[in-house]
């Protein structure tokens, strides 16, 4: 008796919890007019806002001309793009100022001298020579479309937005079984659940394409240099302080990335974010929400990946007992309750696969959408790795960025390319999904 | 604040939006390069208001015309719904089952053997929950028919919301819901606590989330449950499944279409999945000795010996489908018609592209009612009554379209115009007057005849009569098996049903002597018809002697009493 009562409410809210994040992770195909007003709006040609684009750059001379050579062909009339180099990186440092040479209207370097470095230190080191009067940030490798810019001030005009997050979309679906639903993970998160946050009020910014007012930036403190999730933090706390944030997603102007180059980078960088938003959780900021149920989405999303965590390991146990144990039809039932909400979960990521091709005019085939549904259970043990990683280091008090450790050896040792290629990945994937 | 980047699309809550010319496609003032994809999205955005929008809930004139329908229908249904019709077997089955279910007996007071799926009669237990609790001899078919006018209220109050989603006008919509509610075939078969009615009133919820306005993904998930847990309710509704389909494809937009239609099948295939999923919890999924076992009970569905060509004048299904047009011709003619005529002017009518969905719900039932061979229950053509009214009242809505606006001009002369309202005068004067005196006939009889008499007399025989119930062995009929364990008959080996005696190994085993062990006969029509393949009952009957008679000829009841070989009565 004891042990059905405690199964099924194990289950209950198992179910629940599933069944709210399919419930969000679904918010923008909720109904036509839904999925309509997630696009950006057609600029009207009004006056401009004048942007500051900032470029943080770490060991990524290699891809870094290009991207300024991109954004260069903005079709947008006035910006300025704040190439942030690190004082010991005389590489990338080099190729900023070919750039800034070559266009000193518009190309200006500014050179990080923290001792141990980190994005929110390199961000926050531009922001006092920031002219324009929206901050957006970019990463280094990052394709930026040409029309983006005028969509955003469109945006910022036509709303009244303090900040306007922009898409961001890993392409390289066809790398590996992880890079396939990693993929995935930033379409719904950006396609659907972000427009969610911003219409509740409570929002988790991501790494890159975001733009926020200059003056709303700096009276905010910029980035918080200790944070490893800086940019969920600082969406955490201008919405939470009441700030108006937009979202805006279209397939021809998103931000477009790639995945992490291997499993344990990738591995590395969800356990800074599942840290990351642990400090977010533990500063306490989203407490200033007005209402209950945003607080309660904040705390909900900000433990996600812990929940997630669980979740991965007890729904399996809970169908083995239904199964296996001689409890009653009825509890036996309910014990089924988050498995089917999971699978639902599983039918509806196999349809996002299929949008997502359709989106992006890429061929997805039957063997991506059998390495989704098979690699469904390996991801969720590589998230509920993440999860634990994340709580094990917080606890140890290890709460630098992962990568800085890499910088240290690679001074040193050897085999230092290879080291640099990987680590730079690091930095760069700073987008929460 | 916070918010999504707001979009033209606010007018949407407020209604009709009957603007049909989308947005301009000619350049605009030269903003700073939109792309041509832009502008074309900026075009699907508006394109998404352009179809009208009914809201039931908030309008007035719908609500009267459907409350005032409402209360006709439910005056119609519910007066004298205990007395006619006859109390059928079936009925008793299902509100005896539910009456287990109540008692805590799980799912039969017999075994249950995977005959139908449970979902039916736990929903008539949880209808019948309250008014059980608080006078438990209430519980007996005549009684408990009041509970199916809830049933068939949800049902009458669904189509006319399905018909209005479905654009078609207020007075169509009402003619929908008045043939559905008040043709007298409806009338009796609604009476009855049949499964088939309550699947109904679930396929209809389906086909309403489905046509949804909103086009809300979580309403066409719904559908899919609902369309669910009408198939669990009564099995036969799977064959209407791919109508609902229909009808969520042709109402769902191209940019959300595809996760809406998906989550619909998968919700449906999930809660149908349950059933199996019991039977596996219950290690009754796969034939095995000593259980019963669902296998079992869908391959007995399936082999039941068919009843011959409908068409066939000596066949069973004859004799069903004569029963139908005894108590109305017009709405299976009529609706059968109006799918006919919908299907073929597809390509022209606006309703008939609308309604295209439930008339590929009529054409399925028809088709496979038509089939060669195989079984037809009477009660089969209740799942086709919401389609079959919603077909006569949209060809009505065609036709009187097609006599009022077709090839008509804004100049058009005053002659041709009247002559177009006196064709629709003559033509509404004439179905009235075929239709209204043998719809008056067939409700009259519901409204007054009693039909069971005979079974209430035999009834109050049997407990006032008989001298000592709880040790007494009857064989009775599943309409009449409450009314005797609420007489203080013990359920299930006191009050038996009858073809337990010869089918059921619980039942039979106390049972060595045979029809020596039973020590009466309740014999109404069903017993009689069914005794020629049951051995013990039949046996039965042969050596007993009536010793009560209700009614006359094939409708009466006798309470038969069991003799020993010397003819004496035991």
């Amino acid at each position: 008796m004891v042990t059905s009562v405690f199964i099924a409410a194990v289950s209950l809210a198992l179910f629940w919890m599933a069944a709210f994040t399919l419930w969000w992770q679904m918010h923008a195909w909720r109904t036509p007019e839904t999925l309509a007003a997630t696009r950006f709006d057609r600029p009207d040609g009004g006056p401009a806002r004048s942007f500051s684009l900032l470029l943080p750059a770490r060991h990524e001379q290699a891809v870094l001309e290009h991207t300024i050579e991109r954004l260069l062909e903005s079709s947008h009339s006035r910006f300025e793009i704040i190439v942030i180099v690190g004082h010991d990186d005389p590489e990338t440092a080099e190729v900023a100022e070919r750039a800034a040479a070559r266009d000193p209207a518009r190309v200006r370097v500014v050179v990080d001298t923290h001792l141990s470095k980190n994005k929110p230190k390199a961000l926050n080191t531009a922001l006092p020579h920031c002219n324009g009067e929206v901050v957006g940030v970019f990463d280094a490798e990052d394709q930026v479309h040409p029309e983006l810019l005028t969509h955003v001030d469109h945006a910022f005009r036509s709303t009244g937005a303090d900040v306007v997050q922009g898409g961001v979309q890993l392409i390289n679906f066809h790398s590996s079984w992880y890079s396939l639903r990693n993929c995935l993970e930033y379409f719904f998160w950006f396609r659907s659940r972000l427009h969610l946050h911003a219409q509740k009020g409570f929002i988790p910014l991501g790494g890159n394409t975001v733009f926020v007012r200059t003056d709303v930036l700096r009276d905010a403190g910029g980035w918080d240099p200790d944070c490893l999730a800086e940019d969920c933090d600082l969406g955490v706390r201008l919405s939470s302080s009441g700030k108006k944030v937009v979202v805006a997603y279209d397939s021809d102007m998103v931000t477009r990335e790639e995945t992490p180059g291997s499993l344990m980078s990738l591995l590395k960088q969800r356990t800074r974010w599942n840290q990351g938003f642990l400090q977010v959780y533990r500063k306490n900021d989203w407490r200033q929400l007005p209402t209950p149920g945003q607080r309660l989405l904040a705390r909900y999303t900000l433990m996600t990946p812990f929940f997630q965590a669980i979740t991965g390991v007890v729904i399996p146990l809970n169908v083995a007992i239904a199964l296996f144990l001689d409890v009653p039809v009825g509890i036996a039932f309910i014990t089924f309750l988050p498995a089917v909400t999971a699978l639902v979960t599983f039918v509806f990521e196999l349809v996002g696969l299929h949008d997502f091709g359709r989106q992006y005019g890429l061929k997805v085939r039957l063997t991506h959408y059998l390495k989704l549904v098979v690699g469904g259970p390996f991801y969720q043990v590589l998230l509920a790795g993440a999860a634990v990683r994340a709580v094990w280091r917080e606890q140890r008090g290890r709460r630098d960025w992962e990568l800085t450790s890499h910088v240290g050896a690679h001074l040193t040792g050897d085999s230092r390319d290879n080291r640099d290629s990987r680590d730079s990945r690091d930095t760069r994937e700073d987008v929460h999904a | 604040m916070t918010s999504t980047l707001p979009v033209e699309a606010t007018e949407t809550a407020t209604g009709r939006t009957t603007e049909t010319a989308p947005a301009q496609l000619s350049p605009a003032p030269s903003p700073p390069g939109p792309v041509a994809g832009t502008a074309q999205r900026r075009l699907d955005k508006r394109q998404l208001l352009i179809r009208p929008v009914v809201r039931f809930r908030t309008s007035r004139a719908d609500l009267l015309l459907c409350a005032a329908l409402l209360l006709v229908i439910m005056t119609v249904q519910g007066w004298n719904i205990q007395h006619y019709p006859t109390l059928s077997d079936d009925e008793g089955t299902y509100l005896a089952q539910a009456w287990a279910v109540q008692q805590g007996e799980g799912l039969a007071h017999y075994t249950y053997w995977y005959d139908h799926p449970p979902l039916g009669w736990l929903q008539i237990a949880a209808l019948t929950w309250l008014p059980s609790l608080i006078a438990p001899e209430s519980m007996t078919v005549g009684t408990m028919r009041f509970a199916m006018l809830l049933v068939s209220a949800a049902s009458a109050v669904l189509l006319y919301v399905l018909a209005r989603r479905l654009w078609l006008p207020r007075w169509a919509a009402g003619l929908a819901m008045a043939l559905f509610g008040l043709s007298p075939l409806s009338v009796v078969l609604q009476r009855e606590i049949f499964l088939d009615n309550i699947a109904v009133m679930w396929m209809l919820l389906a086909f309403c989330l489905a046509a949804s306005p909103n086009r809300h993904l979580w309403h066409h998930f719904a559908a899919g449950l609902a369309a669910a847990v009408g198939v669990l309710t009564k099995e036969t509704m799977l064959i209407v499944l791919p109508a609902v389909l229909v009808t969520m494809w042709r109402h769902g937009h191209a940019d959300t279409r595809k996760f809406a239609v998906t989550g619909a099948i998968t919700a449906c295939a999930l809660i149908g999945l349950s059933y199996p999923l019991f039977a596996l919890l219950k290690g009754e999924l796969l034939p095995g000795d000593g259980h019963v076992s669902l296998w079992d009970g869908v391959t007995y569905q399936m082999s039941r010996p068919g009843s011959g060509f409908l068409l066939d004048p000596g066949s069973g299904s004859h004799g069903v489908f004569q029963s139908w047009l005894y108590y109305d011709r017009v709405l299976l003619f009529g609706g059968v018609a109006g799918a006919l005529l919908l299907l073929l002017t597809v390509r022209w009518s606006v309703t008939a592209r609308a309604l295209a969905g439930p008339a590929l719900a009529v054409a399925i039932l028809t088709a496979v009612a038509l089939r060669p061979s195989g079984y037809l229950p009477a009660m089969y053509v209740i799942q086709g009554l919401p389609f079959l009214a919603l077909m006569l009242a949209g060809g009505a809505a065609s036709v009187t379209h097609a006599l009022l606006r077709r090839g008509r001009r804004p100049d058009e002369r005053r002659g041709l115009t009247a002559v177009r309202w006196t064709a629709l005068a003559v033509l509404v004067a004439a179905s009235v007057a075929y239709v209204a005196p043998r719809w008056y006939d067939g409700n009259r009889t519901a409204l007054t005849a009693d039909a069971n008499a005979p079974y209430r007399a035999a009834v109050s025989w049997m407990a006032t009569e008989v001298p000592d119930p709880a040790g007494t062995r009857v064989l009775v009929d599943d309409a009449m098996w409450l009314d005797l364990v609420h007489a203080g008959y013990r359920p299930g080996l006191g009050a038996i049903w009858f073809y337990k005696a010869d089918l059921d190994p619980a039942v039979t085993k106390t049972m060595p002597g045979g029809w020596r062990d039973i020590d009466y006969v309740v014999a109404s029509p069903t017993v009689r018809r069914d005794a020629a393949d049951l051995p013990r009952v039949r046996d039965a009957l042969t050596h007993s002697t009536a010793v009560a008679v209700f009614g006359d000829g094939e409708d009466r009841v006798e309470i038969r009493r069991t003799t020993d070989a010397t003819g004496d009565e035991r």
